[in-house]
């Protein structure tokens, strides 16, 4: 088997020459010749019956070219060459049907490459494979930090405790490590900028088996005792943008106002274990009390605020692992359980008996962010599937039109002994070099166009996207997958054509009358082009309502002259007690700024999709047994609610007389009072506290209307807004400013204004309202763009489709429609004709299109705000479309129709 | 014509191999042998002869050499390699039990 490859590869090199061939043979006929002569016959006779008995001398020397190794190569390349003969002689067609594929490869080359960044791709770590992630079931108590995650109902946060209990003591993990993501302000250079960051444990990248770029990356001897050890990692990206690569290991860098030595660079390409997180520094999760002071998380319990995963040991599976880490888990949980206040059984059930620990497969890293971006990427992918096929009707179409004017050419191939497997071959070349080179089109296309969807999604969004615009083999392997079966579906259709051999008659019959296959062929292609067109406008249309929908949403409060940024004094290492100060300065230095009506803030910012949320009960309240009534609770300034213009239904607002020494006073929302007073008036004067938290009795002042918070689509909850001067705790502020002018005009001034406070405060995410609620909606904003531009590129194509179709089958019934002109047929009739023939078409297509628009947009039901699968409007405005469409297309073939003269039309042909 | 065609597929191959067996020949030696030694009932075609050879060579199953003729011309030699020698092994088997399982049918009809 191996000699024989061995020599097919050498003579596949080397070949064998022509004239040895030619030498052998002419042996040979010599020898019979030779023979037939002493055999007795004469020189011409024996000559004679050699050439008998030899046959074609020819087609022996042809067929044994055909027998070497490099025989499949050379015909290839005859075909190609062939073809690209061929191709060059129609500039026109070979541009257009590049160009189409080009773009459809190029479209689908990047959405599925962001598709393959969220979906499909494991961390870039070392054996991604053994990673598993860890969350659990079961009751907590305390606070909980949480990003959300895969599967509802499970917690993928833990305590510091819990972790270094988990990792010390499971026997099923080569590793377990740590992460929370935390915003921090890093000074470098005397300038101050607030970047993501990272809180990780010291085997962190020791076990994900990432190594330094430089320097060194942390080792278990980093997780020191709490706040002994300022050191941090950078992450590659940042080091290349913000430091140029310079060599950092053992400079210092200011982090959140405390000098940190930088150890080292981590591996370019790594991120995080988290997908979606990207993180420009690393530190260890035991430096977070001197990074915020307010926290004091590591040796709590009851705070969840870490994501850990970990790595399997050689053999051992995910449920052996589990099963022998939960005894563990439920032991921890039961030591946990008797520091808690509640003790009843049931509560000791909920807590230590039914908490379970899942250790769920962690190669594509925990992601919170993973089951946000998988619709929207499905829904784009699937449009993008569309659009190619479109694509390979257009080419298909096109080579069809092609294909008649080339049934000449063909027939006399066959006529010269071409088989119909050659030709067959013949096209098939042809159409992958189409289909190759559109491709090389696309590929070239895609990293720009990648790059450019990236900016355009993360326009007003906070930090990074975790999405690299470069293409890695995964969207190759994709992308020419597509190209070969997209290329082998539009060969086929001219293809199937010319497998007659006898297509030279066929084609003579056919030129007299109209129809015939071919014909009906481009009818159903365009047909198609029509279909697709409509489903892909009328998606477009669906999330071009939502988005508005959700842009014009009743928040509740005026969205409109309203500035936002975030600030936290903590980032410029402004220790605890000073925190509260410095925001009322902000606060104040705002609010004197020429074209400010009110300036007011929150720990809680409005329509970022982010929430904070606790108990919040009345006093003396006696709760409802198994009563879980959660409530948003965020920590105002006393001008935040009129900046918002939160409507007030009874009593008042916060006022300049609350200060932090004064009585503790909240305001409730509708929603709040009716749930625990029965009613706004009713709440008045009543006391609200947080369970078991000494000091945060407050007297309830106002009630005020129910406004959204979350984000627009989310319903309002109840809500306790208290004061953040009055707070237990302080923390970093979301500002809000009501101007007179439109709000951009005042971001320069006010970063003058904190720059004058303090040079090294970072003011964050400076934009106004209706930009922070587009970033939010950047999922809906995505589809609603990219389906339109892929409807319109369909349209488009499906007018220039039938168009094509129109101006073929106009011609092809010149004489008839001569005949009925000379028979006494109007012009308008003649038009008429004409446009029946479009909305046949069209209106076809269109019916059979509606009922599956009406099905496939029902899978993306759940992504649409406020607009009905069957929403009139939508699928009136779709159709209206293609008839606009179908109308230009038709007008210039009915137009030529109507000019037609009789006497000459019916002289042609 | 000669009823080459009627050779079984791949048959041609095998008898080639067959003939080469005791030792080296050209291409018009081998045809005189195959027409021989069968009593001139397998007439081969003599232009398909060349094409299997070459196959057969490509294949690395015989070597080919330039050697001189019996009346000293110029000629190309065919001989076995080791891999032919076991292909045409296999290959005889194979056609005992093709042909041994043909017989038992038609006997047995």
């Amino acid at each position: 088997m191996l000699s024989e490859w061995w020599s097919r590869i050498r003579f596949f090199v080397t070949g064998k020459k022509r004239a040895d061939v030619d030498e052998e043979l002419a042996f040979h006929m010599e020898r019979e010749i030779a023979a037939n002569i002493a055999a007795g016959m004469s020189a011409a006779e024996a000559k004679r019956r050699a050439m008998i008995a030899f046959g074609s001398r020819e087609r022996a020397r042809e067929e044994c070219r055909e027998e070497r190794p490099s025989y499949f190569l050379e015909s290839l390349g005859r075909d190609l060459r062939f073809g690209l003969r061929g191709l060059w002689r129609n500039p026109g067609f070979t541009v257009m049907a590049v160009l189409t594929l080009g773009l459809a490869i190029g479209m689908n080359a990047t959405i599925f490459s962001l598709f393959d960044q969220a979906l499909m791709q494991t961390l870039p770590v070392r054996s991604p494979n053994e990673l598993v992630v860890l969350n659990f079931t079961g009751s907590r108590s305390g606070h909980l930090h949480s990003e959300g995650g895969d599967t509802p109902g499970h917690v993928h946060e833990f305590s510091y405790p819990m972790y270094k209990d988990l990792r010390d003591r499971n026997t099923a993990l080569s590793g377990l490590i740590a992460e929370a993501p935390e915003t921090l302000g890093v000074t470098w250079n005397n300038h101050a900028e607030s970047v993501s960051a990272e809180l990780v444990s010291g085997n962190y990248f020791e076990t994900l088996g990432v190594p330094p770029a430089s320097g060194r990356v942390f080792g278990s001897g980093d997780e020191t005792a709490p706040g002994a050890n300022p050191v941090a990692v950078l992450n590659f990206d940042y080091w290349k943008s913000h430091l140029a690569e310079a060599p950092v290991a053992g400079k210092t860098l200011l982090i959140n106002g405390t000098p940190f030595t930088i150890t080292g660079v981590a591996a370019p390409g790594f991120h995080s274990m988290v997908w979606g997180h990207t993180p420009a520094v690393y530190v260890p999760l035991t430096m977070e009390q001197v990074l915020t002071p307010e926290w004091t998380s590591l040796a709590d319990h009851k705070d969840y605020w870490i994501a850990i995963a970990g790595r399997l040991k050689p053999g051992v599976t995910r449920s052996e692992a589990e099963a022998s880490i939960n005894p563990l888990f439920r032991a921890l949980r039961a030591e946990e359980f008797k520091d808690l206040s509640d003790q009843s059984a049931k509560d000791r059930q909920d807590f230590v008996g039914s908490a379970y620990l899942h250790v769920d497969a962690g190669a594509k890293g925990f992601s919170p962010m993973r089951g946000d971006v998988q619709a929207p990427l499905t829904i784009i992918l699937a449009m993008v599937m569309l659009v190619i096929g479109m694509a390979v009707v257009n080419v298909a179409s096109l080579l069809l039109v092609r294909a008649a004017a080339r049934a000449q050419e063909i027939s006399v191939r066959y006529a010269l002994g071409a088989t119909s497997r050659q030709v067959l071959r013949q096209l098939l070349a042809e159409g992958m070099m189409l289909g190759l080179a559109g491709a090389a089109l696309g590929l070239a296309l895609a990293p720009e166009a990648l790059r450019l969807l990236i900016h355009q999604l993360s326009i007003n969004m906070e930090g990074e996207l975790p999405f690299a615009a470069v293409l890695n083999w995964h969207v190759l392997g994709w992308s020419l997958v597509v190209t070969m079966v997209a290329s082998l579906l539009f060969s086929l259709a001219p293809a199937l054509q010319f497998r007659n051999p006898r297509l030279a008659e066929v084609m003579q019959q056919r030129t007299g009358t109209s129809g015939g296959g071919s014909l009906k062929f481009r009818r159903s292609c365009v047909a198609l082009q029509i279909g697709f067109s409509l489903l892909l406008i009328v998606v477009a249309g669906m999330f071009v309502r939502t988005i508005s929908n959700l842009r014009h949403v009743e928040t509740g409060f005026a969205t409109d002259h309203l500035l936002a940024f975030d600030l936290n004094p903590t980032l410029a290492g402004y220790p605890g007690n000073q925190v509260a100060p410095v925001e009322q300065r902000v606060l104040d230095a705002t609010a004197a700024l020429p074209g400010v009506r009110f300036v007011g803030a929150t720990n809680d910012a409005d329509l970022t999709g982010d929430d904070i949320q606790g108990d919040m009960v009345p006093a003396g309240y006696a709760g409802k047994p198994d009563e879980e009534f959660d409530v948003e609770l965020p920590w105002v300034s006393n001008g935040y609610l009129q900046t918002l213009g939160v409507p007030l239904v009874v009593g008042r607002y916060f006022n300049a007389s609350d200060t932090a020494t004064s009585q503790r006073v909240a305001v409730v929302n509708e929603s709040f009072a009716k749930h625990y007073f029965g009613g706004a008036q009713q709440a008045l004067g009543r006391i609200v506290a947080r369970p078991k938290k000494p000091g945060t009795d407050a007297s309830i002042v106002g009630v005020v209307r129910d406004v959204k918070h979350s984000s627009v689509r989310d319903p309002a909850l109840a809500t306790c807004y208290t004061l953040f001067s009055q707070a237990t705790r302080q923390t970093g502020l979301n500002f809000y400013v009501r101007t007179w002018q439109p709000p951009d005009t005042a971001t320069a001034s006010i970063r003058a204004a904190i720059a004058n406070i303090d040079g090294k405060l970072i003011v964050g995410n400076l934009q106004t309202m209706q930009e922070t609620i587009d970033a939010n909606l950047v999922a809906e904003r995505a589809i609603a763009m990219l389906a339109s531009v892929f409807g319109m590129l369909a349209t488009l194509l499906a007018g220039i489709g039938l168009y094509g179709i129109l101006a073929y089958s106009t011609a092809q019934r010149t004489r008839e429609i001569g005949i009925r002109m000379a028979l006494g047929a109007r012009r308008t009739t003649v038009v008429g004709l004409i446009l029946c023939e479009v909305l046949m078409l069209a209106g076809g297509a269109v019916a059979v299109t509606i009922p599956l628009a009406m099905l496939a947009t029902r899978t993306v039901r759940s992504e649409l705000f406020g607009v009905s699968v069957a929403d009139p409007a939508v699928y009136g405005a779709g159709i209206l479309i293609i008839c606009v469409v179908a109308a230009l297309a038709g007008f210039i073939p009915a137009r030529r129709a109507a000019t037609v003269d009789p006497a000459s039309a019916l002289r042609t042909q | 014509m000669p009823p080459s065609t009627d050779l079984l597929q791949g048959t041609l191959d095998m008898l080639i191999l067959k003939t080469l067996a005791p030792g080296q020949e050209h291409g018009w030696a081998i045809a005189q042998r195959i027409q021989e030694m069968s009593n001139n009932i397998l007439q081969i075609g003599q232009g398909s002869l060349y094409p299997a050879l070459h196959r057969l060579e490509y294949r690395g199953w015989i070597r080919a050499t330039w050697g001189a003729s019996e009346n000293n011309r110029r000629a190309r030699f065919y001989a076995l390699t080791a891999a032919g020698r076991k292909q045409l092994e296999a290959e005889l088997e194979n056609w005992d039990r093709l042909t041994g399982a043909v017989n038992l049918v038609l006997q047995g009809a």
